[in-house]
């Protein structure tokens, strides 16, 4: 097995007691790769600052007047 | 076939509001289009037809004791079946609540029923809201009212089928990746993801607590604008809902769009697009500028960012919402919604919260460049022709096919992210006879102008009059309305 699709499964497992339910389930697994390497490409863009709550005043900041 | 049920949603609503129209003939023309195409299309889950000849009954008995009467009186509809009403059945397309009779009523549903509307049915759906193609282990696969081989969109299927159909006037769906707008696409009608926090998700079964939304599938925008008139606005049983004023959308409807200024994004949203979308687009656009919209190509700040978070957060919600069945009961789920569900149990909690953290910055940048160049975005609601159900089978499908049944919502997925309100109306057809799909976005907040351009854009087109060839009386693809008399 791909070393990293079975990391993900141990992982998966070890966190949350739940098993790959079939195939397309440890395709998809092993397709979380891309995500890091999407998530690679935007270190550094993370403020300090920054907080999940200034959405919604984003939202009203931004807003149609 | 009856051209009752050819009516727009306003127009029906009017009749019966002058008397034009009884309630009940209204039921009764949908039924007869329900009869004859549902079979081959699969769009009701359960329906009500005792109940609703009641309702209607009752609609037209206030018509004549002249009670005040709301904005939607006398017209039945039916929903995707995750709308809560007590006592009634709420399958959420899932084999898990095949049973289910929920204790309370979803705000949208009792906000609705005050202004008349009442419900016959609910509608079949992606399970748990969880693809955007219209499979259905359950219940069935949807079948696109076009094309039947094809899909339908996802995850309200059969909200975009019935409505496309003519046996529903409007139907709600849900909108977390683009659920509400690619059955539109697909099944050529006209539907509004809102604002996020713009329309109330109390009572309504929940995907993605950040990224859901409410929002009507309809045959025109001015339906929708009638709609979203009633449904939005704060409500204290959802505490995330908005407290910004309504506006009257349907007022704001006068074909206008001088001055307008429209952005088509150069790239991402076009990316790999197929040459029959792009030309539907360009043609699209031309119909905005000969309304006095000017038109022009814009760069898209942070979309690789609003891409990688955009997936992230509605997968980690949706599987931490299903863990427990997961556990407990897999073997429930359909393959493709198990499989899709599994690997989010491993991304890590600092990615979400990353993503979540950076929404708010994202939103503001990506709004002060836009938005500051132009009033609203126009592009695809999906890149491509539409694919067939056995194309983005992923239960059965080769190693793969999850690649090509993402794809379907990756012009739609980013406007979740952004909280973006986006609707989509239908701009033409694909070779293989399938609807394409215009989407138009705009600042926060901004439904009753993007609903306005979607009016403006139907005032000189007949897309979105034109019945499917599965009803079979009217197969010559001409506009359905001519010559129809309330008299």
């Amino acid at each position: 097995m791909d070393p990293f699709l079975a990391e993900i499964e141990q992982t998966i497992a070890r966190w949350h007691g739940i098993v790959a339910p079939n195939e397309p389930g440890r395709r998809m697994a092993a397709d979380l790769i891309t995500i890091i390497r999407a998530f690679e490409a935007q270190r550094g863009a993370l403020a300090f600052e920054d907080e999940p709550c200034s959405f919604e005043a984003a939202l009203l900041q931004t807003m149609e007047r | 076939m009856s051209d009752l049920a050819d009516l727009s949603l306003v127009e029906a609503a009017d009749a019966v509001r002058r008397g034009e129209v009884r309630a009940v003939e209204l039921l009764a023309a949908l039924w007869a289009n329900l009869e004859a195409a549902n079979p081959k299309l699969n769009a009701t889950i359960w329906l009500d037809r005792a109940g609703a000849e009641a309702a209607a009954q009752a609609a037209d008995r206030a018509v004549r004791n002249k009670a005040k009467l709301g904005p939607l009186h006398g017209v039945p509809m039916a929903h995707k079946d995750m709308y809560y009403q007590a006592g009634r059945l709420s399958t959420c397309g899932s084999a898990i609540r095949r049973d289910w009779h929920p204790a309370t009523t979803a705000t949208v549903i009792e906000r609705m029923a005050a202004a008349g509307a009442y419900v016959f049915g609910g509608l079949n759906m992606a399970e748990f809201a969880q693809n955007p193609t219209g499979h259905n282990r359950t219940f069935g696969d949807c079948h696109n009212p076009w094309n039947p081989p094809y899909i339908t969109g996802g995850s309200s299927s059969g909200s975009g089928v019935s409505v496309a159909a003519r046996y529903n006037y409007a139907a709600l769906g849900s909108d977390t990746g683009g659920s509400i707008r690619l059955p539109a696409s697909a099944c050529g009608v006209t539907g509004i993801k809102p604002t996020q926090t713009r329309v109330s998700r109390y009572g309504v079964m929940p995907l993605s607590f950040t990224c859901d939304n409410v929002g009507p599938l309809c045959r025109t925008a001015q339906d929708c604008a009638r709609i979203m008139t009633v449904i939005a606005g704060r409500d204290p049983r959802d505490p995330t809902s908005a407290d910004v004023p309504v506006p009257d959308y349907e007022a704001a409807l006068d074909g206008d769009l001088r001055g307008l200024r429209v952005g088509v994004p150069a790239t991402w949203f076009l990316d790999g697009a197929d040459e029959p979308v792009v030309a539907a687009l360009r043609r699209a656009t031309d119909v905005l500028k000969a309304r006095g919209a000017a038109v022009r190509e814009i760069e898209l700040p942070l979309m690789d960012a609003v891409a990688a978070y955009g997936g992230v957060i509605s997968r980690a919600e949706g599987a931490t919402i299903h863990a427990q069945w997961m556990r407990d009961r897999p073997q429930d789920y359909g393959g493709s919604i198990s499989g899709r569900m599994y690997p989010a149990y491993a991304i890590p909690a600092v990615y979400y919260v990353e993503a979540l953290s950076r929404r708010g910055p994202i939103l503001k940048a990506f709004a002060d460049a836009v938005f500051s160049e132009v009033d609203v975005l126009a592009t695809p609601t999906v890149r491509t022709c539409l694919p067939t159900l056995a194309e983005t089978d992923i239960d059965h499908g080769p190693a793969g096919t999850e690649h090509r049944f993402l794809a379907v919502s990756a012009n739609t997925r980013p406007f979740n992210y952004l909280g973006l309100p986006a609707v989509s109306l239908p701009c033409g057809f694909d070779p293989n006879g399938c609807p394409i799909g215009l989407q138009i976005a705009g600042r926060p907040f901004a439904e009753a102008r993007i609903l306005r351009v979607a009016d403006a854009y139907q005032r000189d087109t007949d897309w979105h009059l034109r019945r499917p060839p599965v009803l079979a009386a009217h197969v010559d693809g001409k506009p359905a309305r001519v010559g129809i008399s309330l008299a």
